[in-house]
């Protein structure tokens, strides 16, 4: 089982490591998953790669897995979800909602789905929007 | 407000929903005043494309009026009339600074489940399932549009509706589909299908050179627009010879097109026999969900060196592909949804120019309460029916 994920974030190196340590950015399944990150100046004009490893900590046994995947708590997939989120926040400004995932990107929403029409108003309340 | 619901294989329905709200910043809502029912909504609704729930809005052809914007829209106000593209695309990511618009980078928000489909998640788009974002359509009365600042076109003549909602998707995608073949003059180039994407398919290949288009579809009251509205020079029935790949080379001597478009997709009928049979078989019971008659008979057409260029959808795998063809005869494949934001502006000025006026496509008009007479009438081509615009 992997532990180590990645994403390219269009952006120079400087830039990206300050975001990250700016608490308004804050990954925190990645700081709370005892995780190593590296920033790496991307190829070309592609900006600067992300490469996180989660700690030992964070690593469960085949059991510990399945049970992660079902209470959608799997560190690793947190861990993507957080850096889609970090990538998303500092290209366009904000996280991008669908009906179907209002709150954006989240591994708990990916097998309860809303269908995709407008919430109601306490639905809107609930997803904080 | 009311809004047409996908309620499972064969079935759509006009319900009352709750009306949509900004979300994010950079979101408006429209007033929809017209939008269309397009021949990949028929993928949907013949139950091909996966990841679809029951009460999905549909619809990715829309256009209308600015009732609200968010903090983030600078350059819409309240008011402005507006045609929406169907990819929904944040204009920051390496991708949309390439123009690549259809593969944004960050407006799914379901990145991980589409990863596994396609190995890369792909742009969000309108009405099209979870694969593509889970975003209501706009086969209804308002639609939000995240992005808003990046999308949509401002109309500002007195054009009517119909004759600039098909830069949405349709007009941009039949001439993304010609604009792949690199035309330069002097080409003949051979179009799958033509429905309404075939049909801009190939007037874009005429207005971009080519000295002759070639038509293929098996209703003649398709064929007889693709002739005298969107100027083919060439037809090809394949109900009255199926052999399209031999009559293809008939018509060039020998040499096949010098580009291919495939303007059908997954659910192409022009197979025959034994190999129709097989595919529709396995189609059937999921075990393909792609029928490849169009992209098969396009490779094995083209002229070798040539390039084929697909815009009709294509949603997860295929049976039987003609790689040998393919690599062989040294083809160039080309793809992709349309990167709509692209084309908008260039295309919306040849229809203020009067190069091209894409209303010539619809043939019925119905109230958004009609949907689902439309999605019937449309499926089953009755009626001579060609593109379906509801009026919300």
């Amino acid at each position: 089982m992997s532990s180590k994920a990645s994403i390219t974030v269009l952006r120079p190196r400087e830039e990206v490591e300050r975001l990250w340590r700016d608490p308004h950015y804050r990954t925190e399944h990645i700081e709370g998953a005892g995780a190593t990150v590296r920033f790496v100046q991307a190829p070309g004009d592609r900006g600067t790669e992300i490469h996180v490893e989660l700690g030992q900590s964070a690593r469960a046994g085949k059991l510990g897995q399945a049970v992660q995947k079902l209470r959608g708590s799997e560190p690793l997939s947190k861990a993507k979800d957080d850096l889609r989120r970090f990538k998303q926040f500092v290209e366009t400004g904000e996280i991008p909602r669908s009906d179907a995932v209002p709150e954006g990107e989240l591994l708990e929403r990916k097998f309860k789905q809303r269908p995709a029409q407008p919430l109601t108003q306490d639905e809107l309340q609930k997803v904080g929007a | 407000m009311r809004a047409t619901v996908w309620s499972g294989r064969n079935k759509v329905q006009v319900e009352n929903v709750p009306d949509p709200k900004i979300l994010n910043d950079r979101d408006a809502i429209v007033r929809i005043t017209s939008t269309a029912i397009c021949g990949s909504d028929l993928h949907l609704y013949d139950g091909y494309i996966p990841t679809m729930k029951k009460g999905d809005i549909l619809g990715h052809e829309f256009m209308g009026e600015v009732v609200e914007t968010g903090r983030g829209v600078q350059n819409l106000h309240v008011g402005d009339r507006v045609v929406v593209p169907f990819p929904i695309a944040c204009g920051s990511c390496w991708s949309c600074k390439h123009e690549l618009y259809s593969l944004c980078e960050n407006s799914n928000p379901n990145w991980g489940m589409a990863e596994k489909f396609f190995g890369h998640a792909t742009a969000g788009l309108f009405g099209y399932s979870r694969l593509t974002g889970g975003y209501a359509g706009g086969q209804a009365e308002y639609a939000r549009v995240p992005y808003a600042d990046i999308g949509p076109i401002k109309i500002e003549d007195d054009l009517a509706d119909e004759q600039v909602l098909f830069l949405s998707d349709i007009f941009p995608t039949g001439y993304m589909g010609a604009d792949m073949c690199d035309i330069k003059g002097g080409e003949v180039i051979a179009v799958f299908g033509a429905g309404p994407v075939g049909q801009f398919a190939i007037a874009s290949a005429v207005m971009l050179g080519a000295e002759r288009v070639i038509a293929i579809d098996r209703y003649d009251y398709r064929l007889q627009m693709a002739r005298n509205r969107a100027r083919a020079t060439d037809i090809i029935n394949f109900d009255e010879n199926p052999d399209v790949v031999e009559q293809l080379k008939e018509l060039t001597a020998g040499r096949g097109p010098d580009a291919v478009i495939d303007a059908v997709g997954m659910e192409a009928t022009h197979g025959h026999g034994a190999m129709f049979a097989y595919d529709r078989t396995k189609q059937a019971n999921r075990l393909e969900t792609d029928r490849p008659f169009a992209l098969r008979d396009a490779i094995l057409a083209c002229r070798p060196g040539g390039i084929v260029s697909v815009i009709g959808v294509y949603g997860g795998l295929m049976d039987k592909f003609p790689s040998g063809a393919l690599m062989n005869k040294g083809l160039q494949l080309r793809a992709g949804q349309c990167h709509v934001q692209k084309y908008t502006k260039p295309l919306y000025d040849h229809i203020r120019d009067g190069h091209i006026d894409p209303s010539f496509v619809v043939t019925h008009r119905l109230p958004l309460g009609n949907a689902p007479d439309g999605y019937e009438t449309f499926k089953h081509k009755q009626d001579d029916c060609m593109k379906v615009v509801l009026k919300p």
